[in-house]
């Protein structure tokens, strides 16, 4: 008899994967731990000139860094709120209680044995170490605001990939870094990427030469273990022609009874026929404010995909976009939300078509459990001049209980007769029915909630690695129970 | 040996009494079938056996060896070893056939005790060739875009995985071609043992000449009116059901 | 900067002055009730105090911002003494014609249906004989959709309009027609029309909108109000007409209560810049509301139309479809807004906008928008832009049509789908023909 390898088969085979690697990581309640730290660098609470000096100044940062967070500064603190459009939640952010940069150094080690302990140990007990030998290429992780660890598999390397933090990046790579730094999301592209460019720290920095294929993916770890701490990485990644790279970050933090604020800033860039996939599946807890701006740039017959999955966090807003530069180039979004009780999953999609025959899809799925509440912003723009642009747009809405809730805002301009736009959107509930056939099978309301849901996400969740849709399926079922009855 | 007892049941739906007395035993072995005009309450009684929330059980009792299971949720009374083939399965996209049944043999297994996946997959493989399913079936969502035939094909196929105790199938035959009927019927034929009690609900003849009963019931206004053996099925088949109620009618005066 | 600022302060009420608005209740009727008086004060204070729309606000998101001038306009004093030919040649149960706001002509109700208690007359009019009935329906509803502004004007500067009043269980076969002209090179102008259907009436109104000639640049800000009781039906066809030169306002509320349904089609013909916003309040159960649109924008024009469908109460339906066909440099916005609030339960709510993008200087928006607090609920909405199937042009060719017409021919097909939606044939085909000259022009 053939062996089931079947795609249905799945999340079966990956369910056993799953007991005998029980986190990938993105767990919260796995998640929920920290350590008493002593830091050795600590730029204090607050933020002002001085803080940025600080950071600048222990980095020994070049002089044009320092100007553009100072520059950034200003433009932060210059604009105003975005509520006239989001939440008014975001008024609950309290700039001046926050704790911008805390870090034990400024260089990452290259093997665990040299990690400090208390920081191993979180990595250890959210099983990144073992994840590494089993399936990824290089591991950066970060804890609060620099990485604590960084290596590369050697076979990589040899291939000429670099995968360094953002500080390392700056210092050993500054004429790379300068030339697409800043220039896919500008600092004022919103307020929080200029509060992101005045105090990043941490972050990736990858560069993937001409024609090389990673074979395995990168992956990053998010971990704040400070109460009241700011996070801020800076991503940037750039796939140099018709080379590919798939990159996934995790992130959790303890529940602290006080809010705490992660805003990164990732840019990508896909040169000519290159490929870039880049998988998040952030599981915050649910008083951190997730406010992250991502956007690509995608050449000439380049493809840029966003597999993006929130689950955690108090308020989470994030769009992931591509500007189609390059004539036949391709940008994807998969958005996958579960807004639970006092939850607001505010995400979406950015596709900014400026050549000709470029494509974008978006399929857009979210849950809102309990008073959770989730929210699907889009923007799709063709301009004029333009021909054989194609969007397409699938936002559905599943609504687990009576009083949940879900918004959808998409926003759709095209300019002539040459290109087409298609966006569909539904919002839904698990029947009754389909409960009752399940229990009817004797699954109890819960499972049977729970395997609607997965049913309801199957197709999205498939594109995800292994090891992610296991956890993902997890994650779900975590959160499901205790949504009915 | 397993039994079912319906011991003067009434259901009702939003206050309207549809089931109105009715008692029937369902032992280990035998195949009851009930048939009746459209609208006498077939179909409800099965739902209500079943658990089905909008069905209002207001007297009466169903045990089953013995127990009661009308406190019992409707996936209790499933894992108990009630069966209910669907006269309209629902469909529940993205939830593939293969998982949906790992995940109800699971919970018939008892708290921190996992499936063997070699040997479910063994099994269900086996159950398969015996009902001549394909093997590309189970990687398709339950039921999603399924035509009648494979839905119930997909119904059968359940059973045989779960092993039930009592099986009610409801109005099977319902939009079956002869094929599928036959299909359906050799599914059935092949899982009678002394360990399965089967009720047939069912409009027509025709399914009991592939499924052939023990015993035969007229179903009419809510209630048994009329028990015999196969030959009160052709008897139906060949004069209706008005003879029955005309019967019923001079009974009454 | 300071520069601008100054201009935009003194641009907050353009040529609808003070003394123009003392001039205006002046010149109205000492009869008009005191509470109406008051009203249009706090309403011109208001006019008065708002911002003109900015380009950050959500509402006016994609609109031309820097073309809404105020300046420039006329408040007509002079009686007309001229319309134009009525372009919709259809049987009318009633007919009022408004030429710059006043009264111009008027054929009244059969003597049948005047004594069965229908009325057909002016606000005015109204304002003092049914004067309970129009307090409780006029403007009732607060704008809530960025036209606060305009829809304070509107109040403000009222003159006159139509007052449509069907009672209890009475059906009025044939529709009732409103016209509202503007004459004049800068003429501004402010038509009303309150319709109120009582318990189980059913009434069918065609509402037009025109001007004299098509040069004359002039100013509208309209309104509506549609009251349709428990079990009353009511079908409203709004053609906007106005000359190509035209900047209009139209705000147009619809409150639909138990079991009542109202089905509402707006063609969009004319303006140079349209902004039309329509709102539909499912306020009880069975309540439906059927909200279409047309629209045919040229070079030169902008449409924007804003919805909002507001499911208050459980087992409740609301359909929305708009089509625009754009040509030229046309620009058009939909943004459109389902809101299920959290008892709707059993709502079937749908949204649903389509471009035809018919060349390569048009521009399409769309912002089709979902507010669900309530699980139970079917809700779906859709928007495409896209061009001519290449496939349909081709085949048309085929059988021997040239390109042109073969466009043509799917155009109209496009709109078709709407058109068919309306229950009387004669209004359809009237429709059709207005479409239709319009696309030849």
């Amino acid at each position: 008899m053939k062996p089931p390898t079947e795609t249905d088969l799945l999340p079966d085979s990956a369910e056993a994967a799953a007991v005998e690697n029980p986190a990938v990581g993105i767990d919260q309640s796995a998640g929920n731990f920290s350590y008493n730290m002593e830091y050795a660098f600590d730029a204090g609470t607050g933020l002002s000139e001085d803080t940025i000096r600080y950071i600048s100044s222990v980095k020994k940062e070049a002089p044009w860094i320092l100007e553009f967070r100072l520059k950034a500064l200003k433009k932060f603190l210059s604009m105003p709120m975005p509520t006239h459009w989001a939440t008014k939640d975001l008024e609950n952010i309290d700039f001046q209680k926050i704790r911008y940069y805390l870090s034990q150094g400024q260089k990452p080690k290259r093997t665990w044995d040299e990690v400090p302990d208390d920081i191993k140990k979180t990595f250890e007990r959210l099983g990144i170490p073992e994840q590494e030998r089993k399936f990824l290429a290089g591991v950066e992780a970060q804890f609060d605001s620099e990485a604590a660890y960084s290596n590369i598999k050697e076979i990589v390397s040899k291939q000429g990939v670099i995968f360094v933090n953002s500080t390392e990046g700056l210092r050993e790579h500054p004429e790379l870094f300068k030339k697409f730094f800043g220039k896919v999301i500008p600092t004022g592209d919103n307020k929080f990427s200029a509060l992101n460019s005045a105090v990043f720290s941490g972050g990736s920095f990858i560069y993937v030469p001409p024609g090389v294929k990673v074979a395995q993916p990168l992956q990053a770890y998010f971990r704040i273990n400070a109460e009241n701490f700011g996070q801020f990485e800076r991503t940037l990644i750039i796939a140099d022609e018709g080379s590919e790279v798939v990159y996934m970050e995790g992130c959790t933090a303890p529940k602290f009874s006080t809010s705490t604020l992660h805003s990164a800033v990732v840019e990508l860039v896909a040169l000519k026929g290159a490929k870039i996939q880049y998988i998040t599946v952030q599981n915050w807890a649910n008083n951190v404010f997730n406010l992250v701006t991502k956007r690509g740039i995608a050449h000439e017959d380049a493809e840029i995909k966003w597999i993006d999955c929130n689950i955690g966090s108090r308020l989470t807003m994030k769009y992931p976009g591509v500007v189609l530069k390059g004539e036949r180039a391709r940008g994807e979004v998969i958005s996958i939300a579960l807004a639970n009780d006092g939850q607001h999953q505010d995400t979406g999609a950015k596709m900014i078509h400026a050549a000709n025959n470029t494509t974008s899809n978006i399929v857009a799925k979210s849950i809102s459990v309990g008073q959770g509440r989730s929210t699907y912003r889009g923007v799709v723009h063709i301009p004029k001049h333009l021909k054989g642009c194609k969007n397409n747009t699938e936002c559905d809405a599943l609504l687990i209980n009576t009083n949940s809730r879900t918004d959808t805002y998409p926003a759709i301009s095209v300019r002539g007769d040459k290109n087409s736009t298609q966006h569909e959107a539904s919002v839904s509930k698990v029947s009754e029915d389909m409960i009752f056939y399940m229990q009817q099978r004797g699954l109890t309301e819960g499972q049977a909630m729970s395997l609607a849901v997965n049913g309801f996400i199957n197709d999205l969740a498939r594109q995800f690695p292994m090891e992610y849709s296991v956890e993902l399926k997890r994650l779900i079922d975590l959160e499901m129970e205790g949504s009915v009855g | 040996m397993s039994q079912l007892e319906i011991k003067n049941l009434h259901v009702s739906i939003a206050d309207k009494e549809i089931v109105k007395g009715l008692s029937l035993t369902i032992k280990g072995g035998e195949v009851h079938a009930i048939m009746g005009p459209n609208g006498t309450g077939k179909s409800t009684l099965s739902k209500a056996i079943a658990g089905h929330p909008d069905y209002t059980i207001t007297s009466g009792e169903v045990l089953l060896d013995g127990v009661s299971i009308l406190e019992k949720e409707a996936d209790e009374r499933a894992r108990a070893g009630i069966f209910l083939a669907f006269q309209y399965p629902s469909e529940i996209p993205g939830v593939s056939i293969a998982n949906f049944l790992r995940a109800a043999l699971q919970a018939r297994l008892a708290d921190g005790e996992e499936i063997d996946a070699s040997g479910y997959y063994k099994r269900l493989y086996a159950k398969m060739d015996l009902l001549k399913i394909d093997r590309k079936f189970t990687s398709r969502a339950v039921n999603d875009g399924f035509s009648g035939g494979e839905k119930k094909r997909c119904e059968i196929l359940q059973m045989a995985m779960l092993e039930p105790k009592v099986a009610l199938m409801d109005e099977t035959d319902s939009g079956l071609d002869i094929d599928a009927l036959r299909i359906v019927a050799d599914g059935v034929n092949t899982m009678r043992s002394p360990e399965l009690g089967v009720l047939l609900i069912t409009h027509y003849q025709r399914l009991l000449d592939y499924i052939v009963p023990d015993y035969v019931h007229v179903m009419y206004d809510g209630r048994i009116v009329k028990s015999g053996d196969k030959t009160l099925a052709h008897e139906l088949e060949a004069k209706g059901y008005d003879w029955i109620k005309k019967e019923l009618a001079n009974a009454k005066a | 900067m300071s520069a601008s600022s100054l201009s935009v302060a003194t641009n907050l009420v353009g040529s609808f002055t003070a003394e123009a608005f003392a001039a205006h209740l002046a010149s109205l009727p000492p009869s008009l009730p005191a509470w109406w008086i008051a009203r249009k004060r706090a309403a011109y204070e208001k006019f008065a105090a708002l911002p003109l729309p900015a380009r950050t606000d959500e509402s006016w998101r994609f609109s031309s911002i820097s073309t809404l001038t105020l300046d420039g306009f006329t408040l007509p004093s002079a009686a007309a003494t001229q319309v134009p030919h009525a372009p919709i040649g259809i049987k009318k149960a009633a007919k009022l014609v408004f030429a710059n706001g006043r009264l111009f002509s008027h054929e009244p109700l059969s003597a049948e249906l005047a004594a069965r208690g229908v009325i057909v007359t002016t606000l005015q009019d109204a304002l003092v004989k049914h004067e309970a009935l129009v307090r409780e329906h006029l403007l009732a509803q607060p704008p809530k959709l960025g036209s606060a502004k305009f829809s304070a004007l509107h109040e403000a500067f009222l003159v006159d309009g139509a007052f449509i009043h069907i009672p209890r269980g009475i059906t009025v076969e044939q529709p009732i027609g409103v016209f509202s002209y503007a004459l004049g090179a800068t003429t501004a102008v402010f038509p009303h029309t309150l319709v109120v259907a009582g318990e189980n009436s059913r009434a069918t109104l065609v509402e037009y909108f025109g001007s004299g000639q098509d040069t004359e640049a002039q100013f509208a800000a309209g309104a509506n109000d549609l009251y349709a009781s428990h079990g009353a039906h009511l079908t409203y066809i709004g053609k906007q007409d106005w000359s190509h030169r035209a900047l209009s306002f139209q705000s147009n509320s619809t409150v639909v209560r138990r079991d009542a349904r109202v089905q509402s089609l707006n063609v969009h013909l004319g303006a140079r810049q349209a902004r039309h916003e329509s709102l539909s309040q499912l306020q009880a159960p069975g309540a439906f509301s059927e909200m279409l649109a047309l629209t045919v924008a040229e070079s030169g024009q902008e449409f924007d139309q804003r919805t909002l469908q507001i499911h208050q109460a459980p087992n409740t339906k609301s359909d929305l479809l708009y089509k625009n066909a754009l040509r030229g440099t046309a620009k058009t916005i939909f943004s459109g807004l389902i809101v299920v609030d959290p008892d709707a339960q059993k709502t079937d709510a749908y949204q649903s906008n389509r471009n035809l993008m018919l060349s390569d200087e048009a521009e399409a928006n769309s912002l089709p928008g979902l507010e669900i607090q309530a699980n139970d609920v079917r809700c779906t909405h859709g928007a495409t832009s896209s061009r001519i199937d290449p496939e349909q042009e081709f085949y048309l060719q085929a059988r021997g049509i040239a390109k042109a017409a073969a466009d043509e021919l799917l155009t109209f097909g496009f709109f078709e789908e709407v058109l068919n939606r309306l229950s009387a044939d004669d209004l359809h085909e009237a429709l059709r023909v207005l479409i239709q000259t319009k696309f030849k022009k």
